[in-house]
């Protein structure tokens, strides 16, 4: 006799049970040998905090004019009070403090450019990226550099501006109604009904109106001349960074699809050069970029050893990053190739639409590793004698007030370079779960 | 008609290869040779096929069957011989390879869907990029062919919410889609569970029924004998029989067909 076929009903899981009280019980002292573990841990914990908590809170001197005076206050503690004498000079370098405002300006202007890449309905967000990548070096050398400005610099500048409002009001309409700017102007000129061709002609009659407007504005705009040595602290520490951030991308991408070419000349010129920049310490390069540049380049050129430091971080990280790259490309599976392929497709197109957007979110853990250290690898600079942040930080136990102060600024340094590099990390991780769409394991 | 053996009877002389291509002859391979490395995977192919004509090829795994319909796109490169593919020449010319492929439609055993991209998207990706179709019409087309192909529902899922016997099925709209005058099959049912598999097969026999030049690699052999044309079975890199489903299924010539059917029509 068959047996009945028992259908079980369909229930939701069991809820965990306990407190915090039962999780430390099972976690922290399950067994003698835990608890004991446990208070050994305590113990430890506690010295070496409140040790930490007494030099730098309890017993710490946060106003003094010198040294002398801190040690006199309280010999026990930290002296913050030359780290706050010197705070200007962490962040903004020797930048004349009356100038300091075209800084912020800088820092505030590309965060409103980039803001609109996390906001929700926001079109083309693509677009965001490559204009900050492409325009705002401009922007952020006139606002930063000052001076003279020839023909190009004055066309970039308003090209710039135009495209930074122009960002912002298609990131205000995203938000607001979901339309991009494009959208809205048509829509405000009543022109919906009109064919692509009449439309896209308006748009760009407004954009040109537009760039002539601010051209003609830009033109009475002048900013004093800041020389690039007194550029230091973390600004010069983000602008080497960033500079190099942005480069290391599409240059790993272009020399890892140049070591995959099928030509041999450009296969084994990029192969050599990664490899050789791979094969050499930073520091190496560094030196040999601010020693022979010069000699391969023509009579009377001469660069300022900012720009040459520039083209070593560049260039060095571009190779790390073409061999990230190159990982990636090589975990797509080759049916992708192929479906691809047999589409009719072409390489480019391959690339651009199928394999690069799915090898970049298998990428994301080494690419945002690489840019953290490649933050931190710009320290070295300072060994060539650029004033970044570490260098501003050992500066100042040389400050006749403030001699023999080491611990205090390393330490803000230490936290410094912790924040940014741990907000790094955590971003990363949010872009793997927000780009992995279903790939997450 | 009957061909039962190896012996070309097909266009071998410039002058028959010009008359073959206007007799209607959409695909043409004369002595295709290819070698992989040292190993001689493709033995003096030569295959004419007609418009509108569905060819299966069968034959135990490693016999080239699907090295065969791969060089027909140019997944894989011959050495030797010409394939002639819609009038024109596979070659190393570049230009005329992504022309060509964006005529002929392929489907594979892995499906290959493009994982990041919506069902829709996968569909109108080669429309819009190749052909420069507008992105409404695109759409238009993508959401018909779903709708053939019987998932229209599915079409803002991304492929990994998909089962087998779907995403299969959309692999096959989104060939479609290009329009293409010849369609392969490279194991379109291999990968999939047996409940499956009869849906894929009959959105298949459907496309048939359309007039569609279909080559079809594939051991399910209730397939061969309703739709195809010619059946043609591949053993060692050479074509050994070729010949239509009826005489085929029952009355093999080579031994080694005799062999081979005894082996798979057992199950």
């Amino acid at each position: 006799m068959a047996e009945a076929i028992h259908t079980g009903e369909i229930r939701p899981p069991p809820t965990v049970q306990g407190t915090w009280f039962a999780w430390l019980r099972d976690n922290l002292f399950s067994s003698w040998v835990n608890t004991l573990l446990t208070f050994g841990a305590l113990y430890i914990i506690y010295f070496a905090v409140s040790g930490v908590w007494a030099w730098g809170i309890t017993n710490a001197v946060w106003e003094a004019e010198n040294r002398r005076v801190c040690f006199d206050i309280n010999p026990d503690g930290a002296c913050w009070a030359g780290v706050l004498a010197w705070f200007d000079n962490f962040i903004w370098g020797r930048y004349p403090r009356g100038e300091m405002w075209r800084i912020n300006l800088g820092a505030l202007l590309i965060v409103v450019w980039m803001v609109p890449i996390w906001l929700p309905g926001v079109k083309d967000k693509i677009y965001v990226g490559f204009s900050t990548v492409f325009l705002y070096p401009f922007l952020g050398f006139f606002l930063f550099a000052g001076g003279e400005k020839g023909l190009f610099l004055q066309v970039m500048l308003s090209l710039a501006i135009v495209v930074l409002i122009g960002n912002t009001l298609n990131g205000y309409h995203g938000v607001r109604s979901g339309r991009s700017l494009p959208e809205v102007v048509i829509a405000g000129l009543g022109m919906k009904a009109s064919s692509d061709k009449v439309q896209r002609k308006t748009l760009l009659a407004i954009f040109a109106a537009a760039f002539a407007l601010v051209f003609w504005a830009q033109m009475g705009w002048v900013l004093v001349s800041v020389e690039w040595n007194l550029w230091g602290g973390l600004f010069l520490t983000l602008v080497i960074s960033g500079i190099g951030i942005a480069f290391a991308l599409p240059g790993g991408i272009v020399l890892a699809m140049g070591r995959r070419s099928q030509l041999p000349v450009i296969r084994i010129l990029c192969t050599g050069f990664i490899e050789v920049f791979r094969s050499v310490p930073l520091i190496t390069i560094l030196f040999m970029a601010t020693t022979m540049f010069p000699l391969f380049l023509p009579e009377g050129f001469t660069l300022n050893k900012l720009v040459q430091v520039i083209v070593a971080v560049c260039l060095f990280n571009a190779c790390y990053m073409a061999e990230v790259v190159r990982a990636g490309l090589q975990a797509i599976p080759r049916g992708q190739y192929e479906a691809a392929m047999a589409m009719g497709l072409g390489y480019w197109k391959m690339m651009g639409l199928i394999i690069m957007p799915q090898a970049l979110k298998f990428m994301i853990p080494n690419i945002v590793g690489n840019f953290i250290g490649l933050l931190k690898d710009t320290t070295l600079v300072s060994i060539i004698g650029l004033f970044d942040v570490l260098n501003m930080l050992k500066a100042v136990s040389q400050d006749v007030p403030w001699r023999g102060l080491h611990k205090e600024p390393l330490v803000v340094g230490a936290a410094l370079f912790f924040v940014i590099c741990f907000a790094m990390s955590k971003y990363s991780r949010h872009l793997e779960e927000t780009l992995g769409g279903g790939t997450q394991r | 008609m009957v061909e039962t053996t190896t012996e070309t009877t097909e266009a071998e002389t410039p002058g028959q290869l010009a008359s073959a291509a206007s007799s209607d002859v959409i695909i043409l391979l004369n002595h295709v040779n290819k070698w992989f490395g040292e190993f001689h995977v493709l033995r003096d192919i030569n295959l004419s096929i007609t418009r509108g004509e569905r060819i299966v090829v069968c034959g135990p795994s490693g016999s080239g069957k699907s090295t065969l319909i791969r060089c027909i796109n140019r997944l894989e490169e011959h050495q030797e011989g010409d394939i002639i593919v819609d009038g024109m020449e596979l070659g190393s010319d570049l230009k005329n390879l992504d022309q060509i492929r964006s005529e002929v439609g392929m489907v594979f055993q892995s499906f290959n869907l493009f994982p990041h991209l919506t069902v829709l998207e996968n569909l109108t990706l080669a429309p819009i990029w190749v052909r420069k179709v507008p992105k409404i019409e695109a759409n238009e087309a993508a959401m018909a062919y779903l709708e053939r192909v019987k998932i229209p529902e599915q079409a803002d899922k991304y492929p990994g919410q998909l089962s087998g016997g779907q995403q299969q099925r959309v692999a096959i709209a989104r060939s479609l889609c290009m329009n293409p005058k010849i369609m392969l099959f490279d194991e379109p049912t291999s990968a999939l569970d047996p409940e499956m598999i009869k849906e894929v097969l009959e959105v298949m026999v459907e496309l048939a029924a359309t007039g569609m030049t279909m080559i079809v690699v594939t051991h399910e052999m209730g397939f061969a004998k309703t739709v195809a044309d010619r059946v043609i079975f591949m053993d060692f890199g050479e074509i050994i029989e070729v010949n239509e489903p009826h005489q085929f299924f029952n009355n093999p010539q080579s031994d080694r067909t005799k062999l081979f059917l005894s082996q798979i029509l057992h199950n």
